[in-house]
């Protein structure tokens, strides 16, 4: 097992010897957002700008202008948290440059909320011609970075610093906006982006011992296809959403509006980040937030004991 | 009404090659400049009138910059890819009628547009912005990016082996916004000689006199002690302008800022428009006395 960021460092690295296109903007973070490799191998193509986010935000901006293919990696939480910069310098001149964030959700753990992506996507998915990517595993990573460095339009990649099962065959082939059924169950389908995804399927046995068996999809890019993620909803009478952010802005809303949209009778629920976060070990922070395993275990037998019949419709 | 001076006028054919414009008798290249700027005044004063508000003080304060830049010293043409040539980054968008007017006046943009400013669907966005302009470099407005922006097309440049410059123009209090001194920081450790920084230094900005908002001590030592080349010249003097922006590129070893002293609201010598107001209403009256004015001053020459 490995992190979505280091599969990400070892494919840029990979990339950049055929696209000679491709740099990156470093804001004093190499070790950790994984473009070490890179700089070791393309230094003059390595641009260090010092831990001036919003600074390193206008000069991918200006390369991208210039025909380059930036990429300027940070923690999510610190490159987003530059939002206006990123809304003008990036969005409104359709500048392609590949925004990396790491660092996705509760997992950096003992650093606490100051450091955590939990907000990130609320962000980005604001901006009309942002594509976010949030890869859940080294196949999707590779694919994903394949297709970045195919295109010239502004992306916000989301990237884990936890190791993340394999949950996608190596032949597996990344097509954007498509939702990505790894399970198929019935009556119940969850959608989840990222850490989560592999924790729900490491709870499918429990569940299915309770008689549940849930269909699962990874949503690894925003925005959704919203016919294809409304035909699965289709065949279900409930809907969970379930993410390592904030439950507010992210992943549910983008769901919820779709389902709406379309008038689908379902009930939903939707799982998230209620608060700010706090410190704490991983293990322990996922467990408090009911985000592991037996959370997910909860989450799901509590919403299929629940009698539809009082639900809204 | 009709404007007073046409700056629908086709100007002198338009001659890209930047040789011919800088090898002209000084003379001729600033009665040329000196001519279109004030055509680009009347033009601002007109499509602010229309438009029933924008920036007139802060358009006009730096007409005379950008028009020497424009008609004298970038390598820059509407059908140029920018990333083959000079780039102009107008890191105060809220000028953007000023950059707006001199592309009307160098025949990029067509009088018919004039009106048009500040309306729906309108390419002349209240604030630059290239995704409907493409004669717009950069889109701005929220200020303070801009110099980041053009440091990162000068290490682009210089990586690519290009020899362009890439000019940006900023308010002095713009200054204040932090993310100004970290491209300042990137550009002089860098010594990107590439990069040109002009500010309008009009001394006044949205709520008053800079001087009472937040001054700005020391702003060439500033510049200085970040290592950058720097030169403080009057704003409204073409010749004063072309040297300093001459010399700037002849420096290749730092990077460039002009100090441009300029005036709000600037028309001509001890004139100026709005009482060196950053943004308020042109009125009919105001605005038709601004342009007898230019009008006056057609045949003058401006040195």
């Amino acid at each position: 097992m490995k992190a979505t960021r280091d599969w990400f460092g070892e494919s840029l690295a990979d990339l950049a010897a055929e696209h000679e296109d491709i740099v990156v903007v470093n804001c004093d973070l190499a070790s950790a957002t994984k473009t070490a490799a890179f700089r070791a191998r393309f230094p003059h193509r390595f641009f260090e700008v010092g831990i001036a986010e919003a600074n390193a935000v206008g000069v991918a901006a200006g390369l991208a202008q210039e025909g380059l293919r930036p990429f300027v990696a940070s923690f999510g939480h610190f490159l987003t948290g530059k939002y206006l910069e990123i809304f003008q310098s990036v969005g409104l001149n359709d500048a392609g440059v590949v925004l990396v964030g790491t660092h996705a959700g509760l997992a950096i753990g003992k650093d606490g909320p100051t450091q955590m992506g939990l907000r990130d996507v609320a962000l980005m998915r604001t901006l009309p011609n942002v594509e976010i990517l949030h890869p859940v595993d080294g196949v999707e990573t590779r694919e994903m970075m394949r297709h970045v460095v195919g295109h010239r339009r502004p992306t916000y990649l989301r990237l884990c610093r936890q190791p993340q099962r394999e949950v996608h065959d190596p032949r597996h082939r990344f097509v954007p906006g498509a939702p990505d059924v790894l399970h198929a169950g019935r009556d119940v389908v969850v959608f989840s982006m990222g850490g989560p995804v592999g924790v729900v399927l490491d709870a499918l046995d429990t569940l299915a011992a309770r008689g549940i068996t849930p269909t699962v999809v990874n949503v690894s890019s925003l925005p959704v296809d919203a016919a294809a993620l409304g035909d699965i909803v289709d065949a279900h009478r409930r809907v969970f959403v379930i993410e390592d952010h904030y439950v507010r802005g992210g992943l549910a809303d983008e769901i919820a509006r779709i389902v709406l949209d379309r008038g689908h009778r379902v009930a939903f629920r939707a799982w998230g980040v209620p608060d700010y976060g706090q410190a704490g070990d991983p293990r322990d922070l996922y467990a408090r937030y009911r985000l592991d395993r037996d959370g997910v275990v909860h989450h799901l037998t509590s919403f299929a004991d629940a009698d539809l019949a009082t639900a809204p419709r | 009404m009709q404007p007073s001076i046409s700056y629908a006028t086709p100007v002198p054919p338009p001659d890209d090659r930047l040789s011919h414009r800088r090898e002209s008798p000084l003379p001729t290249r600033l009665a040329r400049t000196g001519q279109l700027a004030d055509r680009s005044r009347a033009a601002v004063l007109e499509m602010i009138y229309r438009a029933g508000s924008g920036h007139v003080g802060s358009s006009l304060s730096c007409v005379d910059i950008i028009s020497v830049l424009r008609f004298d010293q970038m390598n820059w043409s509407a059908t140029r890819p920018r990333s083959e040539s000079d780039v102009f980054i107008l890191s105060k968008g809220h000028a953007a009628p000023a950059w707006y007017a001199s592309l009307m006046v160098g025949g990029d943009l067509g009088p018919e547009e004039v009106g048009t400013l500040r309306q729906i669907d309108s390419r002349l966005q209240g604030h630059p912005d290239r995704t409907r302009l493409d004669l717009v470099d950069l889109s701005t407005g929220a200020l303070g990016q801009g110099l980041s922006v053009a440091v990162g097309r000068a290490q682009a440049k210089r990586l690519r082996g290009r020899g362009d410059f890439v000019y940006c123009l900023a308010g002095d209090g713009e200054l204040q916004e932090g993310q100004i001194w970290e491209a300042v920081t990137v550009a002089g450790a860098r010594r990107l000689a590439n990069v040109v920084l002009v500010v309008d230094h009009n001394g006044s900005q949205n709520d008053g006199l800079l001087s009472e908002i937040m001054p700005l001590a020391g702003l060439a030592e500033r510049f200085r002690a970040f290592e950058w080349h720097v030169q403080d010249v009057n704003g409204h003097s073409h010749l004063s302008l072309m040297d300093a922006l001459a010399n700037a590129r002849d420096n290749q070893a730092q990077p460039s800022v002009v100090i441009a002293r300029t005036r709000k609201g600037h028309l001509g010598p001890g004139r100026i428009a709005l009482n060196g107001s950053h943004s308020a209403t042109l009125t009919t009256e105001e605005y038709e006395s601004a342009m007898r004015y230019l009008e006056g001053r057609r045949d003058e020459s401006h040195p």
